[in-house]
């Protein structure tokens, strides 16, 4: 392994760890700053209901595609989301093996797995630019970096997949790229729309409290009257 | 660098004080993916404008925020789209945005996977724009008449009262009754009872509706002088601190009354600002029983206290969930089960509950005329919903949809009826034995009861005018019509009427010219006069006259019940 890819792997990525880690505490901190907002009223809505209950249905609630109209009705872009999520997963996630355990990536079917999701997660990323890019509703609500971080990461899937192999006599290059782009991506999610997840937990958390409160969550969707 | 306008200054700065964390997490945690667009009514109607999509209305918000008051915004704002406003047109377009292509009904926050409600900081900057003057002229006037009247209707607290015991005395005659009344300011009741203004302008039936089924009930119930408007403009308008002062308004008078419990009548926007959100606006936790009067019918069958028979409620019913109370306070359950023990036929809308579609009439929208064209065409969304169902009936628990529904059905004409619950149990009561009720119930109107009246009706619709006058006519008046103001005063000379009724927007001199004339000249100024207008915030050219106010207003459009109802309670005709 050529020195630069040694780097790549290791000091790079603990660079961009520790700075991640430092951005996210600062945006933490800044969001806590502001007060949370709180209900005085006595709970309303069904006697079934109540925080607690909206809370954890507010968390989970990305998992329970029948609950929501919008992924209900789409539910092939909810599939898109999901398959999308879990190629970013598996590509951090090999990040740390190939340098850290990289024994783990020798089994033929981890391979193949690894390169089924990261690929599935590739194309998914090609149709979502496609859409991006076409849908006048899209275009309007989307901004430079909402463009740039879905290319970034479709980019980065692509050096994923190829990377799965874990081969750096094959050529190295390749992964050197793939390790690069981790780490820019690393570096490059606390100042972008990527760091949506670390604002999801607040997000739901808070709604499914409101909610909760009020009766409203769970959802009760439409039903059949009696 | 460019110059920032002082209101838009204003506007940036006061942002800092409604930010909280829940506000802040949805600002940040959009990833314009896009899901929630189709769940907006507005979307479905103009599919091929983006600027209707929730998202992109979000984002004029955000946009600032992110400018202002988050640091990437600061650093890189043209990467994350962040920008500031300078002018007033900008604020102007903000109001556009926030006031006429959203009506709050949160129907986006609960698609956002993400968990961003909208709904919620849309209100926010609805209140940053009216704390900077910016907002649609019925907001203006409402919201005035709230905070100087105490109603939002204007009702000023004579014409309260006096429809109080009108609908006291109508009720002892129906049941030939002497205690069959409507307390008012009763101490020690069990039950409070508060309504929407609206109830009193245009629909006195409800109140003599939840009036019978509380005698029957043999309810120590009460209606108080004061603090009896649930409604709170506060919600539509954005602005916490008239949310709170009305919401204490209410409590304190349940309070000085010594009352058990405080109902609120059917309406949605009432029940969640009184019951969900008032004490958050007012900063005091809720120690006192609060309910809406569903609860309360419903639990007077359960309990036997009343009994009623489905069967006179005849023809087919639907029901229309109240945005307010089933996106924001889990209402929708307890419609339907009263609804289903006082008729036969009801037939579900889909989609239902927490998923309704809004009557589009909501978010204060019914008082902003100027977008009355676009909330019509969003309409279309709930009148193919209603449609769908076959139904003649669409029940609803709340004042603000049935004016929004009623208004849609017209345009769409869709030949359905509104209802509310209350008609419907008050209908189906089975009148115990001993308190007889005449074979034709409440409001009956006598024969001729305006007989010899002068009415002059000022109105530049020649449509408007034919209705008023066989109307009019038909109950014994002497009708005379003006479609200009000065004929309006000439007429009123000659004929010297004893009301007029008189439109405000008129080509030429307009009604506030002809009221203005009408009061300063000595031989005419005693002329009871009734503004009917199909602009609200053309009340101000009343308002604004140095001279005694007008007898009753009424928004078009008027329904024959109501416009008879109204001259009659002005002419004091019994
Ligand atoms: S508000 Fe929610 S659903 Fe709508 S674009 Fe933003 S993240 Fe997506
Ligand atoms: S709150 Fe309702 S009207 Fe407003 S954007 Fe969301 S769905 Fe549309």
């Amino acid at each position: 392994m050529s020195e630069s890819l040694h780097f790549a792997e290791h000091r790079l990525q603990e660079i961009a760890l520790l700075v991640m880690a430092c951005v996210y505490a600062i945006r933490i901190f800044w969001l806590t700053r502001y007060k949370a907002g709180r209900d005085r009223q006595m709970p309303t809505g069904p006697p079934d209901t109540n925080k607690k209950k909206g809370i954890l249905y507010s968390l989970m609630n990305i998992m329970m595609p029948w609950a929501m109209e919008s992924t209900r009705k789409h539910f092939i872009i909810y599939s898109q989301f999901i398959v999308f999520h879990l190629g970013v997963t598996f590509a951090i996630l090999m990040s740390f093996l190939i340098p850290y355990a990289p024994d783990t990536m020798k089994p033929v079917w981890v391979i193949y797995l690894f390169q089924v999701v990261i690929g599935a997660a590739f194309i998914v990323g090609i149709f979502r630019i496609i859409r991006r890019f076409s849908k006048k509703v899209m275009r309007a609500i989307s901004t430079p970096d909402d463009y740039f971080s879905l290319i970034l990461i479709t980019t980065w899937f692509l050096t994923a997949f190829l990377s799965v192999p874990n081969k750096p006599e094959n050529g190295e290059t390749i992964m050197i790229i793939y390790f690069w782009l981790t780490a820019f991506f690393l570096i490059y999610v606390p100042f972008s729309k990527i760091s949506h997840y670390l604002y999801y937990p607040f997000t739901r958390y808070y709604l499914g409290r409101t909610m909760g409160h009020r009766g409203v969550f769970p959802l009760r969707g439409s039903r059949q009257s009696k | 660098m460019k110059e920032r306008s002082y209101k838009a200054n204003l506007l940036i700065e006061g942002m800092a004080k409604k930010l909280n964390r829940q506000m802040v997490g949805s600002l940040v945690a959009c990833v314009h993916c896009g899901m929630c667009t189709e769940s907006c009514h507005y979307v479905l109607t103009n599919p091929d404008d983006p600027t209707y999509a929730p998202a992109y209305k979000a984002d004029r918000m955000r946009k600032i925020f992110k400018r202002h008051y988050d640091w990437t915004g600061r650093v890189f704002p043209w990467w994350v789209g962040a920008k500031s406003i300078f002018t007033d047109e900008e604020l102007e377009e903000l109001k556009d945005i926030s006031f006429g292509k959203c009506t709050n009904c949160r129907r986006c926050s609960i698609n956002c996977p993400m968990g961003v409600d909208f709904a919620t900081f849309n209100r926010a900057l609805r209140g940053l724009l009216v704390s900077v003057g910016v907002m649609p002229e019925g907001v203006a006037v409402v919201s005035k008449d709230q905070w100087e009247i105490g109603n939002q209707m204007g009702v000023l607290p004579e014409d309260y009262i006096d429809t109080l015991d009108w609908l006291s005395e109508e009720m002892q005659s129906e049941f030939d009754d002497e205690t069959a009344v409507i307390p008012i300011d009763k101490l020690d009741a069990d039950i409070v009872y508060t309504i929407n203004p609206r109830e009193v302008k245009y629909d006195p039936r409800t109140i003599s509706d939840a009036a019978k089924i509380f005698h029957i009930a043999g309810e120590n119930w009460t209606m108080p002088s004061e603090g009896w408007d649930m409604t709170n403009f506060g919600l539509f308008s954005g602005d916490d601190a008239l949310g709170g002062a009305v919401a204490i308004r209410v409590y304190e008078k349940l309070k000085e009354l010594r009352g058990k419990k405080l109902v609120i009548s059917e309406c949605g926007h009432g029940y969640r600002s009184t019951r969900c959100e008032g004490p958050n606006w007012a900063g005091i936790d809720q120690d006192f029983i609060m309910e809406s009067s569903v609860f309360t019918m419903l639990n007077y069958i359960k309990e036997g206290k009343i009994k009623v028979d489905k069967s006179k409620n005849t023809g087919s019913y639907t029901f229309h969930d109240s945005c307010n109370n089933a996106r924001s306070c889990g209402l929708y359950e307890e419609p339907r089960e009263l609804l289903n023990l006082v008729v036969s036929d009801f037939r579900e809308m889909y989609p239902n509950r927490n998923e309704n579609y809004c009557c589009t009439g909501g978010g204060g929208a019914m008082s902003m005329s100027e977008y009355t064209s676009r909330r019509l065409k969003s309409a279309k969304v709930k009148a193919d919903q209603l449609k769908a169902t076959g139904a003649n009936i669409v029940v609803t628990s709340c004042h603000n949809c049935v004016d929004g529904l009623t208004d849609l059905i017209k345009h769409y004409d869709l030949k359905m009826e509104v209802k509310q619950l209350v008609n419907l149990v008050a209908n189906a009561l089975v009148i115990p034995e001993k308190i007889t009720a005449p074979e034709v119930p409440t409001v009956e109107i006598k024969k001729a009861p305006l007989a010899g009246r002068k009415i002059l009706v000022v109105d530049d619709e020649p449509d408007i005018l034919v209705f008023f006058k066989s109307v009019l006519e038909d109950n014994g008046a002497i009708v005379f019509e003006a479609s200009n103001g000065e004929d309006a005063i000439s007429i009123a000379l000659k004929e010297k009427p004893e009301l007029m009724t008189l439109d405000i927007n008129m080509p030429g001199k307009d009604g506030g010219w002809v009221f203005e004339n009408l009061r300063r000249n000595p031989e005419i100024a005693s002329t009871k006069v009734c503004i009917i207008t199909g602009r609200p915030e053309l009340r101000r050219l009343i308002y604004d006259r140095p001279v005694p106010m007008p007898e009753g207003y009424l928004d078009k459009p008027v329904d024959p019940d109501t416009l008879l109802f109204n001259v009659r309670k002005i002419l004091e005709v019994g």
